[in-house]
């Protein structure tokens, strides 16, 4: 299967990890053979039709930034756009940096692959947060796949487990825990004790918040995601602009303390039911299979006949979401080959 | 008298000087012979249309004008050193203007529509042939010989509206080219038609394809109950093998229907079979003759050649820009409708195999596909049939590899032919990939590395003696 690789930070370089590891393995045990034939990035591309080898893959990040200087492969200046309209593939992974205001340049990447038949496997929220109904409806219009369970849950299956594993159930509501930079800084008020801020620059001492952490602790990550599990286990046409929004800034740490005198404890929670879809600060029980502290990420379907089940996993990381972006491409190459075979 | 069909190729009419010698050769013939004559567009006329065509669909405008007024200024050009006679210039020139005025109107419909359909490509690219064929009648007027000028669907040839590879209702374009050309060539009069184009039977311009103006030439013969159909070309008719590869390469003077139709590998410089097509079911001859040396007796196709032009090897030829596809699985062994699911997933995926060979032990296919489309083949057997414990384990392919073919209707049933030329290539310590003979044996095909391609092709071209026929 050959590949387009669109953005070549943590998550592109983790696909091209994983992609060239025990690469026999995967021929061997899925009759998967997949094919970087090009990566995009911001400067330019490198292209080879045959497809570039594990090691050549491995050279590519060892040498870094920017990869179209290759002399061999390299096209500088050659944009993503170019790449996926004139390099023949089967595939396009687009793994850009998110963008919530205009979902720019996914967005237009995305929507380029179906125009010229690829399918597209993503991990970035961007374009699904803002425009998920048409993106879903123009991949099936242009009758190709667009896959993304890189972008909620990270390594976590929790995207194929609420439609696969629950298949024929009724998921009443879903509710989750699902930014691991919040989680880390009200585990840590709430363990050690200290203010929202400190929490803060710890986190971000330790890399797992950005400097400009607005995403994560207004709560917009998590909204992304929720609009994400609304439209694809629950059907809900919706987008960011109708899920209501609290970040963390306002919990404080009485406000904790208060909560720990009844066994409970505050996070963020996105939730989506009958009524609303929403992400606020909640208080939950200790004793709640949610209520998972540090990086984790937890989600509980609520179904009608199998009750509740909850997942936790890290929910974040370029080589966990790299695994989402492999399991994406197995399952595209599967439906492919019994369209082929039909 | 004997009635032919002399068909005149792009480059016999490429320039003003060539349409005069093409009208000096049907007047020196029309003595001897009734001749209709089907001429091909001005050389590179056809794809100045289609490109014109696609870039007009992107709405340029200003592009349509300028090939439309390069057009009129070539056609004029030739127009001048074509007919002597002034009068006639004018007249012929008149036409023109009228056809390309024509051309930029359709032309400008589709910058504002923005699309171009089969239909549409086929109406542009009928005018190459629109505005040549008024400038060789008018050649040929002006050595005062009797002559009319027709487009394809004006004399009569109807198809089917598959539009860009129309087929003739025969039947139909045989009633119609006998009423409209019979008694015209009984008075003496020429006809020129243009090649290519033809029309549906409502009256819409379609193209034939593949085969072009040959093609309009056979279907022209056989309506028109021909002694024999000439091709003129700028070569002197089929070679032993690609000149340009090997020197020593001769004209082969016979062939039968079925070798030339072999030889259509050799490409452009050949027939393509599908204009083989009508003449060999009439057993009508079609020569093959350079317009530039028409001293040389060219290149004779008949149903069965002379009893001294039946040596087995006639010609070999190299194919390029193709790849070695091979799939291997032990699931395939025995397996039915294996073999059949290989190919369906290339069939779906619109990729033509040109050669397959695959030994009784089942658990290889080998094929060659067209080198561009390489890539394409692989990813989409993979999918499809790569699988824990599947049909296929592994696909391979080599894309450094050439074709070599050994023709000849006369190799069946000649015993040691094979052994020939693999004892030839093994002479040369050159390893062969794959072989392949269909039951015809009108050719065995095999691949080699392409670096070691023409040496091959010439020792098997010395080793047959074709160097010496």
């Amino acid at each position: 299967m050959r590949i387009i690789l669109v953005g070549y930070g943590i998550v592109g370089k983790g696909v091209t990890t994983i992609l060239a590891r025990r690469h026999l393995e995967k021929i061997a045990s899925y009759g998967f053979n997949p094919k970087v034939v090009a990566i995009a990035d911001i400067d330019g591309a490198v292209i080879n039709t045959r497809g570039f080898s594990p090691e050549k893959l491995e050279a590519f990040k060892q040498k870094g930034y920017p990869i179209s200087a290759d002399t061999e492969f390299g096209h500088q200046g050659m944009t993503a756009l170019e790449v996926i309209e004139n390099v023949e593939a089967e595939v396009v992974v687009e793994v850009t940096p998110v963008n919530i205001k205009t979902a720019e340049p996914a967005l237009s990447h995305i929507t380029k692959a179906f125009k010229t038949g690829k399918h597209v496997v993503t991990t970035n929220k961007g374009p699904l947060a803002l425009a998920m109904p048409a993106l879903t409806e123009l991949a099936e219009y242009n009758n190709v796949f667009l896959r993304f369970s890189g972008t909620v849950g990270g390594g976590t299956p929790m995207l194929e487990f609420a439609k696969r594993c629950l298949a024929g159930d009724r998921i009443l509501t879903i509710k989750g825990i699902l930014n691991g930079t919040t989680n880390y800084i009200l585990s840590e008020m709430g363990q050690n004790r200290i203010s929202f801020q400190e929490a803060l620059v710890n986190a971000q001492k330790l890399g797992y918040a950005e400097r400009e952490p607005s995403m994560d602790v207004d709560g917009f990550d998590t909204a992304c995601k929720i609009v994400i599990l609304s439209n694809w286990i629950m059907g809900k046409k919706v987008t960011l602009k109708d899920v209501d929004i609290t970040g963390i800034r306002g919990v404080t740490l009485e406000m904790l303390q208060d909560a720990a005198k009844r066994s409970s404890t505050i996070k963020l929670i996105g939730t989506v039911d009958n009524n609303e879809v929403s992400v606020r600060p909640l208080e939950i029980s200790w004793t709640n299979p949610l209520c998972v502290s540090g990086v984790l990420n937890a989600v509980t379907f609520q179904t009608e006949y199998a009750a509740d089940q909850t997942l936790i996993g890290r929910g974040a990381g370029g080589i966990e979401t790299a695994s989402a972006v492999l399991r994406d491409l197995l399952d595209i190459r599967h439906k492919l080959a019994s369209k082929l075979l039909s | 008298m004997k009635k032919i069909i002399m068909k005149f190729g792009g480059t016999s009419v490429g320039t003003g000087e060539n349409i005069r010698q093409v009208a000096d050769i049907v007047t020196q013939y029309s003595k001897e012979y009734r001749i209709s004559v089907v001429v091909s567009a001005l050389a590179g006329v056809t794809n100045k249309l289609l490109e014109v065509a696609c870039q007009a669909k992107n709405g340029d405008e200003k592009l349509v004008k300028n090939v439309t007024d390069e057009l009129l200024q070539k056609h004029r050009e030739a127009v001048v050193s074509a007919i002597t006679g002034k009068p006639l210039q004018k007249e012929v020139n008149q036409i023109i203007e009228e056809i390309v005025g024509e051309l930029e109107k359709v032309l400008t419909g589709i910058c504002y529509v923005g699309e171009l359909t089969p239909k549409s490509k086929d109406y542009v690219v009928s005018f190459g042939e629109r505005l040549s064929a008024p400038i060789v009648w008018g050649a040929i007027r002006d050595h005062k010989l009797e002559t009319q000028c027709f487009t394809g669907k004006e004399a009569g040839i109807v198809t089917d509206s598959n539009f860009g590879d129309a087929d003739p209702l025969m039947n139909f374009t045989m009633h119609l080219v006998r009423e409209r050309l019979g008694p015209l060539l009984e008075k003496g009069v020429t006809p020129v038609v243009t090649g290519f184009i033809a029309a549906d039977q409502n009256g819409i311009v379609t193209t034939v394809g593949r085969g072009g103006s040959d093609y309009t030439a056979t279907i022209l013969g056989v309506a028109l109950e021909v002694d024999e159909v000439w091709i003129w070309t700028d070569v002197d008719g089929i070679m032993t093998t690609d000149p340009k590869l090997v020197s020593t390469a001769k004209l082969l003077p016979q062939l039968s229907y079925q070798e030339a139709a072999e030889m259509a590998i050799f490409g452009a410089k050949a027939m393509h079979p599908r204009a083989l097509g009508p003449v060999s079911k009439e057993n009508i001859p079609v020569r093959i003759r350079n317009a530039f040396h028409p001293e040389n007796p060219g290149t004779l196709i008949t149903k069965e050649p002379v009893a001294d032009a039946k040596q087995a090897v006639k010609a070999v030829a190299m194919i390029k820009d193709v790849a070695m596809l091979n799939v291997n699985g032990a699931a395939m062994v025995g397996a039915p409708g294996s073999y059949a699911k290989v190919f369906d997933v290339l069939g779906k995926n619109n990729i033509n195999v040109m050669m397959i060979s695959t030994a009784v032990s089942e658990a290889n296919i080998s094929m060659i596909i067209k080198r561009n489309i390489l890539s394409r083949a692989i990813s989409n057997l993979e999918i499809a049939l790569l699988e824990r414990g599947g049909l296929v384990s592994e696909v391979t392919a080599e894309d450094d590899v050439a074709v070599i073919a050994v023709m000849g209707a006369y190799m069946k049933g000649t015993l040691g032919i094979a052994s020939k030329i693999f004892a030839t290539v093994a002479k040369k310590g050159i390893n062969i990939r794959m072989i392949a003979q269909g039951s015809s044996e009108l050719n065995i095909s095999f691949v080699v590395k392409e670096k070691d391609a023409i040496e091959i092709v010439k020792a098997i071209h010395e080793e047959f003696n074709l160097d010496k026929t």
